[in-house]
């Protein structure tokens, strides 16, 4: 399979910027102006264009562009699934797009969903009670974490650390320090596994909770999850479980079952909501019972009537958004989870893992650590991982995760998704395969057949320009 | 479509199944996991499949239990009509089905339109650094109190607030800086603009950060910003200004005021309403540049020597610099932040500050249209207003609400006898009928 | 592959150099630019600060990596490399030339705890 993307070049450049396609100027203020001029700007300068010149314009940025709709995109840890378009029309509905400081009497529609939602979520998890406030999975963690301190504090208990794995995400470590934690980094055993042994030596009287993602960033259930709650459970903390890899498991494990006390959901992981070229994404939270009462507020409950209501949980630690999160993003949520109810869940993470397995069983690649889920690290052993990254981009397909997690060198973190067929899967082998045992030319100098030839992050870093006046003023 | 006892988005067909597991070298599916037995579920969810038309007719029919009122409200969220060209080209699925640019080869158009957003917000606030989204304003604010944190040279551990502030931006504010052993405290407002000589007082070398907003939660435009970044200046505190997109194309620059950070609403633009979802600006210094939490776009050359785009200064994130990152955002509001420029530029900048003027002139004649009805005084401040402003009743201001509720209308009771009121081109055309409505509930 | 290790300078396991003079200069060595891989960062402490033996004194950052400096020597900062806040890529050119990062005024027998030319070369390869 060869792929060429599109391209449109206007000599050192591609596509221009909208500034250099236009740049208007208009003063600011002045005699039909309704504020006196101290309280406004002078001018604003911006680009003034056409509606036909808009619609070229990002329709060719959009045809610069690699998406799922495009092709397989296995970055492992980001589940990358199709995003079923019927949830679009769902979200699009003008009924729900109401303000959120409505009464809930005025708002049921709305209250209805997030309630069925929390619901859901809460079944799937295996949780007590859910916010659905965060509006993407590291806002999750945080929000768990602040509510783990919140149940410490209010037993007077107070704890001072977090332990994290050294494979972690790196969002696991950057939010335990936002909420004023110090980070005890645990590494794996030689199976690639938490280190038993080493956890208890970790854990004291000072663990305020142990984040873990099972399957962990490899893809290995933490077969010795029992034994690890209750670790961490005779050490007074607490479990929170990053719902990054829930793909793996839906209809097999529930978090709840394994003594997860916090988790949270990343719904456009596991539950197919776009991913919107960064976001945005929501990050529900459920908890155990004896956590519910620290969760954001509003929850939502349902009266003995059929009725929904907003209420405050006892102990709440506040808010973590402005209002009541990414709201497009949690009826998308819902409706995939409708359209695929018990048995389709169960089915999506069954393929997801099959795929994945299928995919490293044609791989030349080896995978160091298993027997693994949903998504395996390759290693490229001798060769640069970024580089085979690189020159796979040529062959029409997205390459996986590079250079993480560590501790697999040169690391190729795939993640196929339940979504692609076998045949997709062999060709996505095939690049693989093809890049992977390319000349080194080749693979330093890939790629060539997409929108931009390889670029240098160096300069780029070294001198930033992150704007377009920044580049006028050269 | 039918019910189906798989996932619908899975392709496999049995024999393609068989022939996967067979090249594996396992039996079944179960086979491939490694999940301890007590710990496995077999149990139910209870979730039953529908069929795509039987979910849209029951979200319809759910939604249609929102009571249709015509909205006057605003405090942080607004409603602009966004055009039709946004929702057509955001929706491409190579915009919205795309991950992160964690390839920059193969997402150039992504990044050039994210890169064109962060110039945008460059203009609008006057200062040259700007990331390519926050989740939301209250978000956006708080991460501005850690970026103060970080970047000051003393000791100072107090952040300081408008006494109106909407509730809900102090929490996250306070949750976010916890961690950080900051405290947030508040300065009163003088009718509606910050009291700078209660600002005066508070203010001392203890102060990290100042904040304000220009408009104000309650609408009124603030007269006194270059006081008050003068103010911030003098303690060696961070001037914080927050605003949204709409108000920045018409009101004082912040970079002309001593704006050391501009945070707020950019999804004014792009969202609509949307029951609070946002996009949260934050732009800032050159000098903070490595402070920024995260992600940046910024310009390179491809080894074709041909301008390109890419996700620049990566070590301050969290995927690098792990508990030490800046933020631990990772996932942000990209397809929000690309709706909003691409509503900017169709706009164009006459047509932004058309439609901010109109912000002005619009609840200038609401509130004029109110006070005129006896039983109710407006604007309770006597400032400039943008888009929404204060009124008192003589009846309590819940009852008022109810009552309007029950012919039609959405307004903000804020205390007892205080109503708000917001207006835009897309509730204009109902005024008479909310005066009528008013008149009524007098 | 093998690195420079000049035999006069004197070495932190953390890959900092210091010389013995008076002032002292500190910089990070050829095998640590290599393994960070083209610098496009440098924080520095300021003229006047003082700096602690064994303390991060400053960061330095590729594009995929973040790391410490560690101070060789304690004393206070004389001069600051300034070149390197506009060319960071004097650090992978000249790691013990142009590349270098600080002059301290060092406190006496402030040398005697660090690793030797050879005691380096030996943990390096
Ligand atoms: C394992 C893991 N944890 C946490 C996160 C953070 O989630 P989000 O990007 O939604 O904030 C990710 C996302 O990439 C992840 O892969």
């Amino acid at each position: 399979m060869i792929y060429d993307q599109a391209r449109y070049t206007e000599g050192d450049k591609h596509e221009p910027l909208l500034s250099e396609k236009d740049t208007t100027t208009v003063e600011v203020g002045g005699t039909d102006s309704p504020l006196p001029d101290d309280l406004t700007r002078d001018d604003l300068t911006l680009p003034g264009l056409s509606e036909p010149e808009l619609a070229r314009h990002y329709t060719r940025l959009s045809q610069m562009n690699w998406s799922i709709d495009s092709g397989p995109y296995p970055l492992g840890s980001c589940t990358m699934k199709y995003n079923p378009k019927f949830t679009e029309d769902v979200a699009a509905d003008p009924n729900a797009a109401i303000h959120p400081d409505r009464s809930a009497d005025s708002a049921q529609g709305n209250l209805g969903l997030l309630y069925g939602l929390q619901e859901y979520l809460a079944a799937i998890g295996g949780m007590d009670a859910v916010t659905l406030q965060p509006p993407a999975g590291a806002a999750g963690e945080f929000t768990g974490i602040l509510v783990a301190k919140a149940y410490h504090d209010h037993h007077d208990n107070d704890r001072s650390e977090v332990i994290i794995p050294a494979s972690a995400h790196g969002t696991n470590f950057a939010t335990a320090a936002m909420a004023g934690y110090d980070v005890v980094e645990l590494t794996a055993d030689e199976d690639g596994r938490v280190d038993l042994e080493a956890l208890k030596a970790a854990v004291s009287e000072e663990t305020a909770a142990l984040m873990l993602t099972n399957p962990n960033t490899v893809g290995l259930f933490e077969r010795d999850i029992v034994e690890i709650a209750e670790t961490v459970h005779d050490a007074g903390g607490l479990l929170y479980y990053d719902g990054a890899n829930l793909n793996a498991l839906l209809g097999r494990g529930r978090p709840g079952d394994m003594g997860f006390d916090i988790m949270h959901y990343n719904v456009h992981k596991t539950f197919a909501t776009p991913h919107g070229g960064g976001g945005p994404g929501a990050g529900p939270v459920g908890v155990v019972d004896d956590l519910a009462a620290f969760l954001p507020s509003p929850r939502i409950e349902k009266t003995d009537d059929g009725e929904f209501e907003r209420f405050e949980p006892d102990h709440t630690i506040g808010k973590v958004h402005g209002f009541s999160g990414n709201w497009l993003v949690l009826i998308k949520a819902y409706a995939y989870i409708a359209r695929l109810g018990d048995d389709g869940l169960a089915d999506a993470s069954a393929k997801a893992v099959l795929n994945a397995n299928y995919l490293a069983d044609q791989l030349e690649l080896a995978v160091p650590y298993g027997p693994f889920h949903h998504e395996f690290a390759a290693t490229a052993g001798d060769r640069d991982a970024a580089d085979v990254a690189k020159r796979m981009l040529d062959f029409g397909v997205h390459p996986p995760t590079t250079k993480w997690p560590e501790m697999v060198p040169e690391a190729m973190l795939t993640e196929p998704t339940e979504i692609e067929s076998k045949r997709t899967l062999d060709r996505l082998a095939e690049a693989f395969n093809n890049a992977y045992s390319d000349t080194d030319e080749a693979i330093e100098t890939a790629p060539s057949r997409t929108t931009a030839s390889r670029i240098d992050q160096v300069s780029a870093a070294r001198t930033p320009r992150l704007s377009w006046q920044a580049l006028d003023d050269e | 479509m039918t019910q189906t006892d798989g996932s619908p988005f899975a392709p496999h067909t049995d024999a393609e199944t068989a022939a996967m597991l067979e090249s594996i070298g396992v039996d079944t599916e179960a086979d491939l996991f490694d999940i301890p037995a007590e710990v496995a579920f077999d149990g139910e969810f209870g979730i039953e499949s529908r069929s795509e038309q039987e979910i849209r007719g029951e979200l319809r029919r759910l939604f249609a239990r929102n009571d249709d009122l015509t909205e006057f409200m605003g405090r942080g969220h607004y409603s602009h009509y966004v055009p039709s060209i946004v929702d057509h080209l955001s929706d491409r699925a190579e915009f919205l089905t795309s991950y992160t640019q964690y390839q920059p080869e193969i997402t150039q158009g992504f990044l050039q339109a994210l890169f064109e957003y962060q110039s945008m917000l460059v203009e609008l606030t006057g200062l040259p650094v700007a990331n390519c989204s926050m989740y939301d304003g209250a978000t956006a604010l708080a991460e501005a109190a850690l970026l103060a944190d970080r970047v000051r040279q003393t000791s100072g551990h107090r952040i300081l607030v408008p006494e109106f502030l909407r509730d809900g931006k102090r929490s996250v504010l306070e949750n976010y800086v916890d961690g950080a052993g900051l405290v947030v405290d508040a300065y009163p407002m003088d009718d509606g603009n910050v009291d700078r000589e209660a600002l005066v007082d508070l203010a001392d070398e203890e102060t990290a950060m100042i904040y304000a907003e220009n408009p104000t939660v309650r609408g009124t435009i603030e007269e006194g910003l270059t006081e008050i970044g003068t103010i911030a200046s003098d303690t060696e505190a961070l001037f914080c200004l927050g605003s949204d997109l709409v108000a920045l194309s018409l009101l004082q620059e912040p970079a002309s005021v001593g704006a050391d950070v501009v945070v707020g609403e950019a999804d004014v633009l792009g969202l609509s309403t949307s029951y609070g979802m946002g996009l949260g600006i934050f732009a800032t210094r050159d000098a903070f540049l490595r402070q920024v939490p995260g992600r940046l776009v910024g310009v390179g050359e491809d080894s074709d020597d041909r301008r390109a785009y890419t996700l620049t200064l990566q070590t301050r994130e969290q995927h690098i610099r792990k508990e030490r990152a800046t933020s631990n955002i990772c996932t942000n509001q990209a397809w929000v932040a690309l709706r909003a420029a691409m509503h900017i530029a169709s706009h164009g900048p006459d047509g932004l500050v058309d439609l901010a003027e109109d912000c002005v002139r619009d609840a200038a004649a609401l509130a004029d249209r109110v006070d005129r009805i006896a039983g109710y005084q407006a604007p309770v401040h006597d400032r400039h207003h943008f888009r929404e402003f204060v009124v008192r009743s003589d009846q309590p201001a819940d009852r008022v609400a109810t009552a309007l509720e029950a012919e039609g209308f959405a307004v903000h009771a804020i205390a007892d006898h205080l109503l708000q009121i917001c207006i835009t081109e897309t509730n204009a055309h109902a005024t008479d009928e909310l005066i009528a409505a008013l008149q009524e509930a007098a | 592959m093998s690195f420079d290790v000049p035999d006069a300078f004197r070495y932190l396991e953390s890959h900092e150099w210091t010389t013995t003079d008076d002032p002292a200069r500190i910089g990070i060595t050829d095998f640590a630019q290599d393994e960070l891989g083209d610098v496009v960062f440098v924080e520095l402490p300021a003229v006047g600060d003082e700096i602690e033996a064994g303390s991060a004194f400053g960061v330095v950052e590729s594009i995929k990596a973040v790391s410490d400096l560690y101070a060789p020597i304690s004393g206070e900062v004389t001069a600051v490399n300034e070149d390197l806040f506009d060319q960071p890529e004097l650090v992978n050119d000249d790691p013990f030339g142009d590349g270098w990062m600080l002059e301290v005024e060092p406190s006496d027998d402030a040398f005697d705890d660090l690793l030797s030319a050879e005691a380096y070369r030996e943990q390096i390869t």
